[in-house]
C-alpha cells in the first residue's frame, strides 16, 4: 500500500484502553473534579486527614475561627461569629407587611442629607452669633466639629467590620 | 428560536401577579433541575441540564396537577404560542367573540391564562362532559367553558356603542398609559376585577392577620433619625455593647 492509504487508516485504529489496575493504582484523582471530604478511596481519606495533603480541604463555605501557628490551630475568640438579637418582646413590627400599605416613593439618603441633618443647625447659629472665626471655623466646636478623620476611622474599626 | 424558546419558559406577568408569589418561587416551584455544576469551583464552568418545555394549562405552574402533568419523561406535541408584546385583555373586560356556537354574543372575561393566549369567558362558549359516570351511576353533567385565543377568537368591547373594536395602548397627556378602541379612540379603563389576587378581591378589601401582618400604619411609621454613626457603630450602642480596643491599621496595596 502506497502512504496516502494508511493515513485514513489511522483512524480505525482502537485508541482508548481501560486501566487493569487497582484504583489506588490506576486513575489518579485530577484537580479538576471536585471531590468533596466523604468521597474517595480510603487511602485518599487517610491521606487528606494526614499534614501532605493532595488537595485543599473542603470547608463547604465555613471560614475557619483562628490560624494554624507551627502546626497547630489557635482558635481566635473574636473570629467565632456571634449572633446579635435584640429582645424583641415589645416589637410591634411583624414578619409581613399587610397588602394595605401604600407604596413608598423615598429618594435615596445622601451624604449631603446627613450632613445637613447632623452640622447644619450649629453653623448658622455660630454664624448668627459670630462664632465663626476668619476662615470659617467655629470656636467653639461641638464633638462632631472635633472629629478628625483618623479618629472616625478608628471608631468604625472598634466595631470589628473591616470595611472601612 | 432561542428567543422563542426563553418566552415559551417564561410565565406571563399576570399570572405572577394574580398569584401573590415573588417570581423567584414560581420560576423554582416549577423548573426541574437535573444536573448543575457546583458553584465556588473555578475548574467547572456553569452549566445546568434542565427540562425546558412545558406545557402551560389551566392549572396554574406551582400546583401539583402541573408537576405531574410535566412530569420528567413526558414529551407533549409543541403548542404554537403568538408572542403578544403588549397584553391588553384582563379579567372582567367585556369582549366580544368571534368564533363558535356563540359568535356574536358579548361576556365578561372571567380567567386569563397568558402562557397560552387564553381568555374564558363566563358562561359563553360552553361545552358539557358527564362526570363521575359508573355502572350504575348515569353521571352528572356539567357546564363548562372552553378557552379562547386572544388573537384570533375574541374582540375588547367598546365602552359606549358595545361594538366589537380593535385596541391599541397610548398615553395620555397626563402621560398614563392606556387601552383606546382604534375606530372611535374612546379609553377603554382596566376594570377593578383585574386586580384580584388568590389572597384579596382588592387591596382595601384585604384582612390583616393580626399575628403575622404588620399592620398598614405601623409599617408607614417613620421611625429613622440620621445620626453620624455607621450601622454597626449604631448597632452597638443601641444593644450597649462597649468596645474599646482598636484594631491595627491595615494598607491596601
Amino acid at each position: 500500500m502506497n502512504k496516502s492509504k494508511i493515513a485514513p487508516l489511522i483512524n480505525l485504529v482502537c485508541k482508548r484502553n481501560i486501566t487493569l489496575t487497582t484504583p489506588r493504582e490506576g486513575k489518579r484523582n485530577f484537580r479538576k473534579f471536585v471531590i468533596p471530604n466523604k468521597r474517595g478511596s480510603r487511602i485518599h481519606k487517610i491521606q487528606q486527614t494526614g499534614p501532605n495533603h493532595e488537595l485543599p480541604i473542603d470547608k463547604r463555605g465555613v471560614r475557619d475561627i483562628g490560624y494554624m501557628l507551627n502546626g497547630k490551630f489557635v482558635q481566635v475568640p473574636e473570629m467565632i461569629p456571634e449572633l446579635i438579637v435584640p429582645d424583641l418582646s415589645n416589637c410591634t413590627l411583624k414578619p409581613y407587611v399587610s397588602y394595605k400599605t401604600e407604596d413608598v416613593v423615598q429618594s435615596e439618603f445622601s451624604s449631603q442629607q446627613l450632613f445637613d441633618a447632623v452640622y447644619s443647625k450649629k453653623i448658622v447659629l455660630d454664624f448668627k452669633q459670630g462664632k465663626l472665626d476668619e476662615s470659617g471655623l467655629p470656636l467653639q466646636p461641638s464633638e462632631e466639629e472635633k472629629l478628625q478623620p483618623k479618629e472616625a476611622i478608628a471608631q468604625a474599626k472598634r466595631t470589628g467590620s473591616d470595611i472601612f | 428560536m432561542r428567543i422563542y424558546t426563553y418566552l415559551s419558559k417564561k410565565v406571563g406577568d399576570l399570572t405572577i401577579k394574580y398569584s401573590n408569589f415573588p417570581e423567584s418561587y414560581v420560576k423554582r416551584s416549577f423548573e426541574q433541575v437535573y444536573w448543575r455544576t457546583p458553584k465556588g469551583y473555578p475548574q467547572y464552568t456553569d452549566a445546568e441540564v434542565s427540562r425546558k418545555k412545558f406545557r402551560f394549562t389551566t392549572n396554574r405552574p406551582w400546583t401539583g396537577a402541573f408537576a405531574r402533568q410535566n412530569e420528567r419523561g413526558t414529551l407533549r406535541k409543541k403548542v404554537f404560542v403568538e408572542p403578544i408584546k403588549e397584553w391588553s385583555f384582563f379579567k372582567g373586560d367585556r369582549v366580544e367573540i368571534l368564533v363558535g356556537k356563540d359568535k356574536g354574543k358579548q361576556g365578561i372575561v372571567a380567567q386569563v391564562i397568558q402562557e397560552r393566549n387564553w381568555v374564558f369567558v363566563e358562561g359563553l362558549n360552553t361545552h358539557l362532559r358527564v362526570v363521575g359516570k359508573d355502572k350504575e351511576f348515569p353521571g352528572i353533567v356539567v357546564q363548562n367553558e372552553a378557552p379562547l385565543l386572544v388573537t384570533t377568537d375574541v374582540k375588547l368591547v367598546d365602552p359606549e356603542s358595545l361594538k366589537a373594536t380593535e385596541v391599541e395602548w397610548r398615553y395620555t397627556e397626563d402621560g398614563e398609559k392606556v387601552r383606546v378602541s382604534v375606530s372611535s379612540s374612546r379609553i377603554i379603563p382596566i376594570p377593578k376585577a383585574a386586580e384580584e389576587t388568590t389572597d384579596y378581591k382588592s387591596k382595601e378589601l384585604y384582612i390583616e392577620n393580626p399575628e403575622k401582618d404588620t399592620t398598614a400604619d405601623e409599617a408607614a411609621k417613620i421611625t429613622f433619625s440620621p445620626k453620624l454613626r455607621t450601622f454597626e457603630m449604631d448597632i452597638m450602642e443601641e444593644m450597649g455593647i462597649k468596645e474599646d480596643r482598636v484594631p491595627a491599621m491595615s494598607y491596601w496595596y
